[in-house]
């Protein structure tokens, strides 16, 4: 009988020993790494695909072991993504909800105009205490606006420059294709994004001393394009830039077909640089040259893109930004010696936000990353062209 | 205006006309439901545009005949329309104006959501009967595939006429949009005409979808809120409940469109459209075909 409760005693005290044991190993720790960004409307591909590019990412480091935190244990990355709708008071609303919990950073958004909205909540300057602004890193993977960043010293970006990608398209055609004198404009009027780098490729355009023969305009949703795509036609252009993006750069394309319009360049919008576009238009977008600061060319490049895929994304230069972020909050997760606990949140914040802000170079998956004072992303690029359906590198740049 | 202006004004009204077939046949949808149900179903365009979405989804994979498309988006308009009746209209209290409306517009959205979350949102390239094919004269041409639209949809008006005038459904019909309840004492089923109505509409709608996207060669989830739009405006214009209405205030719509974009450009276009409607709302309320006031 003594024995029958010995055994009893002792199995008890393994279950009660366990039970105290359980915690230890539960408390493998979890960095949660909330994104942000368009799941639903027909800007939704973009969220599907940031979120792939950051679970990839994600599991590339867990597999290698995780992330190690400022007291030295590793920890693992979990993803959480949640939806603005591309909607700037969705999104205030999405950041607030991350910023109260114990999230020490938040990757997105999408749209520029939620950006734009979502940085102008932050506080501007660090440390102005009559400033009650929202204080919480915010890092930029889609946005595309240039220059957003510079509305708080809580904002990052991992966006390409714009700005630079067709300046040096520009003089590169200057050099590779000096019989080309006019160049003919093609904008989404109601987009922000297509109205801001029209006015870019216009200004490089005009630099490089081509003469804007005229500018053609529609709307995102419109569905027909004969009458702007017959003005392209009269005014005869060497060269047609569409800055527009996929549906009705395809619809154009096609209207430009039916009506015999051959320019002897097209330039295209670099979110137009995407499978979408080679699956409503391969034909008519074939020799459409856009710069891009992702094309699988690199084996970390190509690694990603499968990574990506499998996760159901498709690596772009939006997606592909959101997949480095990853590896950069790693590494200022590492260097900053962040914590990762409730009881720290509000100090990882600020090393979070410190991190980044020091940052000179990051590793990107085309090369080194440059990054600026004004917290913007000096990213490497190339010129893709459209060639047998699909997306092949024309030059690069830096090479 | 010199000549080369006076070409591109007249290729414009052209073109807007030949796509405003595209509208007309939208607005048949529009104007057919109301004709008989007395309501309007804004989720009509939306299940269009998703008709043909399913369309090329179920044949994925295959490379289908365009014909084939085509039938299979005005089979999945149909069975859309049959569940757009059933969801919004079927037990929803019809003296309540309001409710059905609103159920419309919730399944406009619904629709448009099922879209963007089983395409991510990803334009699809859509087949076109006779793209290749422009009639060309002198400086002007016109669109085959276009042409077939118009085509296509004076036939669609042509058999719903001899459907409403020539047929013992079209008398149930025609019954009970202008006397349920004398219609329903003489035996015939509410809910069935009503429920076939929404059949036939998403017929007539599913092939307008499949127009839509033949004509651009594209389907985007972004179609769904313009062409909402525009099938009401032509409606309204047509005269709520006309089919020749409908027809004519498609093709107007089309022309005017495009007229006016030329003139004004695109930022002003839609005004014009909308202010075109706001004249006839004061002025001509019942449309291009308003019925004289008279006894039923």
């Amino acid at each position: 009988m003594l024995k029958k409760y010995a055994a009893l005693a002792a199995s008890l005290a393994m279950i009660a020993a366990s039970a105290i044991a359980t915690p230890a190993s539960a408390q493998e720790r979890t960095v949660k790494i909330t994104g942000f960004g368009a799941k639903s409307g027909v800007v939704r591909v973009f969220g599907v695909n940031s979120e792939a590019a950051l679970k990839a990412a994600a599991e590339e480091i867990n597999k290698a072991g995780g992330v190690t935190l400022g007291d030295g244990a590793k920890a693992k990355i979990t993803i959480e993504f949640l939806d603005d709708r591309c909607n700037a008071e969705e999104g205030i609303s999405v950041v607030r909800r991350i910023a109260s919990t114990d999230a020490f950073v938040a990757v997105g958004p999408t749209c520029s105009n939620v950006a734009e909205s979502l940085f102008g909540i932050l506080q501007k300057k660090v440390g102005d205490a009559s400033d009650t602004g929202l204080q919480f890193p915010i890092i930029a993977d889609v946005a595309a606006k240039g220059g957003l960043a510079k509305i708080s010293e809580w904002s990052f970006r991992n966006v390409p420059s714009e700005f630079e990608m067709y300046k040096s398209l520009f003089a590169w055609l200057k050099t590779q294709h000096p019989d080309l004198k006019t160049i003919y404009g093609g904008v989404e009027k109601d987009f922000a994004h297509s109205n801001a780098t029209f006015g870019v490729m216009k200004a490089q355009a005009e630099a490089n001393g081509l003469k804007i023969a005229g500018q053609s305009e529609w709307l995102l949703a419109d569905a027909t394009f004969s009458t702007q795509v017959r003005e392209m036609k009269r005014a005869n252009p060497d060269i047609v830039a569409i800055s527009a993006h996929p549906f009705t750069t395809c619809g154009v394309l096609k209207e430009m077909e039916r009506q015999g319009v051959k320019p002897k360049l097209l330039i295209g919008l670099t979110s137009s640089s995407s499978i979408e576009t080679l699956q409503g238009c391969a034909k008519q977008a074939e020799g459409i040259i856009i710069p891009t600061s992702f094309a699988p060319v690199t084996p970390e490049a190509k690694k990603a893109a499968e990574q990506v895929a499998k996760f159901g994304g498709s690596a772009d230069l939006h997606s592909a930004a959101a997949y480095e972020i990853v590896y950069i909050l790693k590494g200022v997760i590492e260097s900053q010696k962040i914590m990762a606990r409730p009881d720290t949140v509000a100090a990882d914040r600020v090393k979070m936000r410190e991190g980044l802000a020091a940052l000179k170079e990051t590793t990107g998956l085309l090369g080194k990353v440059g990054r600026t004072p004004d917290r913007e992303a000096i990213k490497p690029f190339l010129f893709v062209h459209a060639k047998d359906g699909s997306w092949q590198v024309l030059y690069k740049p830096a090479s | 205006m010199n000549i080369l202006d006076a070409i591109d004004t007249i290729q414009s009204i052209a073109d807007g006309v030949l796509f405003g077939a595209t509208y007309a046949l939208l607005g048949i949808g529009f104007t057919l439901v109301f004709g008989v149900m007395h309501k309007i179903n804004l989720s009509y365009a939306a299940a269009s545009v998703g008709a043909s979405y399913a369309s090329l989804l179920i044949l994925a994979g295959i490379k289908a005949p365009p014909p084939l498309v085509f039938l299979l988006a005005a089979i999945c308009g149909g069975f859309i329309g049959g569940m757009v009746y059933i969801v919004a209209f079927r037990f929803i209290p019809l003296a309540n104006p309001l409710a059905t409306l609103m159920s419309t517009v919730g399944l406009l959205l619904l629709i448009d959501e099922i879209i963007v979350h089983t395409t991510a949102g990803v334009p699809l390239a859509y087949p076109a009967l006779f793209s290749d094919v422009i009639i060309r004269a002198g400086p002007f041409s016109l669109r085959g595939d276009l042409m077939f639209v118009f085509v296509l949809g004076c036939i669609c008006m042509m058999l719903l006429l001899l459907l409403l005038y020539r047929t013992k459904l079209g008398l149930a019909t025609r019954a009970v949009s202008q006397q349920p309840v004398a219609a329903e004492l003489c035996g015939i089923s509410i809910t069935g005409v009503n429920g076939l109505t929404f059949v036939i509409t998403g017929v007539v709608g599913g092939i307008a979808g499949a127009m839509i996207g033949a004509a651009i060669g594209m389907l985007s989830p972004l179609l769904s809120l313009p062409l909402t739009v525009k099938g009401l405006i032509v409606t309204v214009i047509g005269g709520l409940g006309s089919i020749p209405g409908a027809i004519i205030a498609g093709l107007l719509v089309g022309g005017l469109e495009n007229l006016f974009q030329f003139f004004r450009g695109v930022s002003e276009r839609d005004l014009y459209i909308m202010l075109l409607l706001f004249v006839f709302l004061v002025f001509r309320p019942g449309g291009l075909f308003a019925a004289s006031a008279e006894r039923d």
